[in-house]
């Protein structure tokens, strides 16, 4: 039996169906809340998230994986009461979105106390909820390397995973070979780790693509519709008809079950101004129309849609972490 | 219901409840810290944030500071290190301390990533002008409850530089929490980082006056070592020897040499410039902190400097009359308070010890 986490409780993976994979109901990097020029009314936050997540449903969406870490706008009860009343699962993760979106408490912390929490919030709950978290979440901060504190993330996200069975979901893949080493040395298989934002304007590069799905890994264009032509379009964007093609390239090596698509969007942003008109929904109404136009079938939105998040948020069986002696697993 | 704005020439401060008579502000400790939280504890699973239990141990220093002779308190922390402004507000009517709050925000590894790696690229860091919009909204137009509403308003701006040495982010920081106290007319008072009267220069150079500055943390043995204080009061800003009862092994002079050091400022005819507090923290979430409480000063502390020779009146001088002096806003400063009501926080009796 599969079982994943959401905010309203463990699910069956067979009840998982069309999932977003790397999605936000609102980010903000932490301390814009002190900031009054991005508050909102919340009945009107309310109201447009909801429309949001309802025209998801219509598309026949299921589940959307909110990947907004500690710290960064992650409001479990805000999102038990959107998944009430949409009906879409919501799964929230625990982490961070990167080193630099750490608050200054976590950034002192050890590998061992940083595994816990995770491990907590996987098995326990979070913030004082039952609620548990159906990934871990991990990045790379602003400047494309690993910086120390990220490593010591990461590391404590690969003891976690293999502790309670979760997988991770990473902000970036840049500088991928450092976050692969540290996986190797925890023990991690890749096939647990979701090495978000490969499409991300900034930081291209097919042969890390290629590395990371030889090597078991899942490949995200999962900042889809952060489109260069748009509006406002933040500096991660780029080419709408570029990202296509690299996602044809990918698929046309022979990687679609290495693949993931994923918006990024947010629902109601909090601590910047989103991108205007963008969501979740843009997957359903330009992205796959896009491959539609290019000719690819139907059945390569299931694997993308359904059967590859199954197998990504799907529990595995707890494992003992390499790094974790016998006589620390019982204490 | 009265409106808020204030007329010109009154002398005011501006507490948690709304202003307050300058001459109604009694003892008072200029640098203090009520509920401190290292920033994110709030959201780590082993830190338990009973707001009942956190307003009773608040409650109860504020309580005994208030038997002793103290009316009022300075919580000096800044917007983002646990304050929690309605709490203060239900404290201050509760107990009858007149709370003074703080916008603010340092050192640097006290940052967040908002202020420190926005979202925009290249990320670099808020400026100096950035900051001062931030902060002067919280004197104008209220202390933010986050992502709620705009409470009553900041009292000072204070910043804290690392001890090493003012790095740039903070040097951003102190001007913009200069700009502020120019453009609010609150004082702004720092902890200085390796160069007390370097620092300070940074903050004369936003054109705010010497008389609206306060430049904290010259009891470490740094500053006594170089005669800080001095040149600190001589060029005309306030000398917060804020450390009373702290020693050399937290890098500050012990009580004794503290006591010595404020007599000879009197001595040298700058005790107009010196201000005296305690750095305490009542409640403290996710750090270690010193046991020290908002009683210690005038219980230990003032008798200590009474035998170091200094008078009843200049005592006075340094726990009321200066406090008074710094914190009142300059009347000719732009007012636009609004937003509470004073009228309605009198109907709260105080409790009587
Ligand atoms: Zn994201």
């Amino acid at each position: 039996m599969g079982k994943v986490n959401t905010v309203l409780g463990p699910i069956p993976t067979e009840d998982l169906g069309i999932t977003a994979m790397h999605e936000h109901i609102g980010f903000g990097l932490p301390g814009c809340d002190l900031d009054t020029q991005w508050w909102k009314k919340p009945e009107e936050a309310f109201e447009v998230t909801l429309q949001k997540l309802r025209r998801f449903r219509e598309h026949g969406g299921k589940t959307f994986v909110d990947c907004t870490g500690i710290g960064n706008g992650r409001d479990i009860e805000y999102f038990q009461v959107l998944s009430r009343r949409t009906g879409v699962n919501i799964v929230a993760v625990t982490g961070f979105v990167a080193a630099d979106s750490a608050l200054p408490y976590f950034r002192k912390q050890s590998v061992e106390y940083l595994t816990d929490l995770f491990v907590r919030e996987v098995t326990v709950g979070i913030d004082g909820t039952d609620a548990k978290a159906g990934a871990i979440k991990v990045g790379v901060s602003r400047g494309g390397k690993l910086n120390e504190l990220d490593k010591r993330i990461y590391r404590a996200a690969a003891r976690a995973s293999l502790i309670t069975g979760a997988p991770i979901i990473t902000h970036l893949c840049v500088d991928a070979q450092t976050s692969i080493d540290i996986f190797n040395e925890e023990g991690l298989p890749l096939n647990r780790v979701l090495f978000g934002h490969a499409d991300d304007g900034g930081y291209l590069d097919e042969n890390r693509d290629k590395l990371i799905a030889e090597l078991g890994g899942w490949v995200g264009f999962d900042t889809i519709g952060y489109d260069s032509e748009v509006e406002g379009a933040p500096y991660w964007s780029r080419p709408r008809q570029d990202r296509v093609e690299h996602f044809l390239r990918f698929i046309e090596k022979g990687y679609l079950d290495r693949a993931v698509i994923s918006a990024d969007a947010n629902c109601c942003a909090l601590g910047w101004p989103g991108l205007k008109g963008h969501s979740v929904n843009y997957l359903f109404e330009e992205f796959l129309p896009d491959l539609m136009k290019a000719g690819v079938g139907e059945e390569v939105f299931e694997q993308l849609l359904v059967h590859t998040p199954a197998k990504i948020l799907t529990m595995q069986e707890p494992v003992k972490p390499k790094s974790l002696s016998l006589k620390q697993l019982q204490v | 219901m009265q409106d808020n704005v204030q007329e010109k020439g009154s002398s005011v401060v501006r507490t948690v409840l709304g202003p307050v008579p300058a001459q109604d502000l009694g003892v008072v400790l200029i640098h203090e810290t009520l509920l401190s939280v290292f920033p994110g504890a709030e959201y780590a699973p082993e830190i338990n944030m009973d707001k009942s239990e956190i307003f009773e141990l608040l409650k109860r220093q504020l309580t005994e500071f208030r038997r002793l002779g103290g009316k009022t308190i300075v919580d000096a922390s800044g917007m983002f290190h646990g304050r929690d402004v309605e709490l203060y507000r239900t404290l201050s009517r509760t107990t009858g301390v007149h709370i003074i709050a703080s916008t603010g925000l340092g050192p640097e590894p006290m940052l967040s990533g908002y202020f420190t790696t926005p979202q925009k690229n290249p990320p670099s860091p808020w400026s100096a002008e950035q900051f001062s919009g931030l902060f002067t909204k919280e004197v104008i137009e209220g202390i933010v409850i986050p992502r709620v509403e705009r409470s009553s308003s900041a009292g000072l701006v204070t910043s804290i530089a690392t001890r090493s040495g003012i790095t740039k982010v903070e040097t951003g920081l102190f001007r913009g929490s200069a700009q502020t106290a120019l453009a609010t007319g609150v004082p702004v008072s720092i902890q200085y980082g390796a160069d007390a009267t370097g620092d300070l220069e940074i903050l004369l150079g936003e054109g705010v006056a010497e008389n609206r500055i306060i430049i904290g943390g010259l009891d470490r043995i740094d500053a006594v070592r170089r005669k800080e204080a001095f040149a600190v009061a001589k060029r005309g800003a306030y000398v917060a020897i804020d450390h009373v009862g702290w020693s050399s092994s937290e890098g500050f002079v012990n009580d004794g040499e503290r006591a010595k050091l404020v007599a000879e400022l009197f001595a040298d005819g700058l005790g107009e410039r010196v201000l005296i507090s305690s750095n305490a923290i009542g409640v403290a979430k996710g750090h270690e902190t010193k046991e020290l409480g908002y009683d210690y000063l005038l219980t230990k502390f003032v008798p200590m400097i009474q035998d170091a020779g200094v008078t009843r009146e200049q005592i006075r001088l340094l726990l009321e009359e200066n406090p008074a002096r710094v914190l009142t806003i300059d009347a000719s400063a732009d007012q636009k308070v609004t937003g509470w009501n004073f009228d309605w926080d009198k109907l709260y009796q105080p409790v009587i010890y």
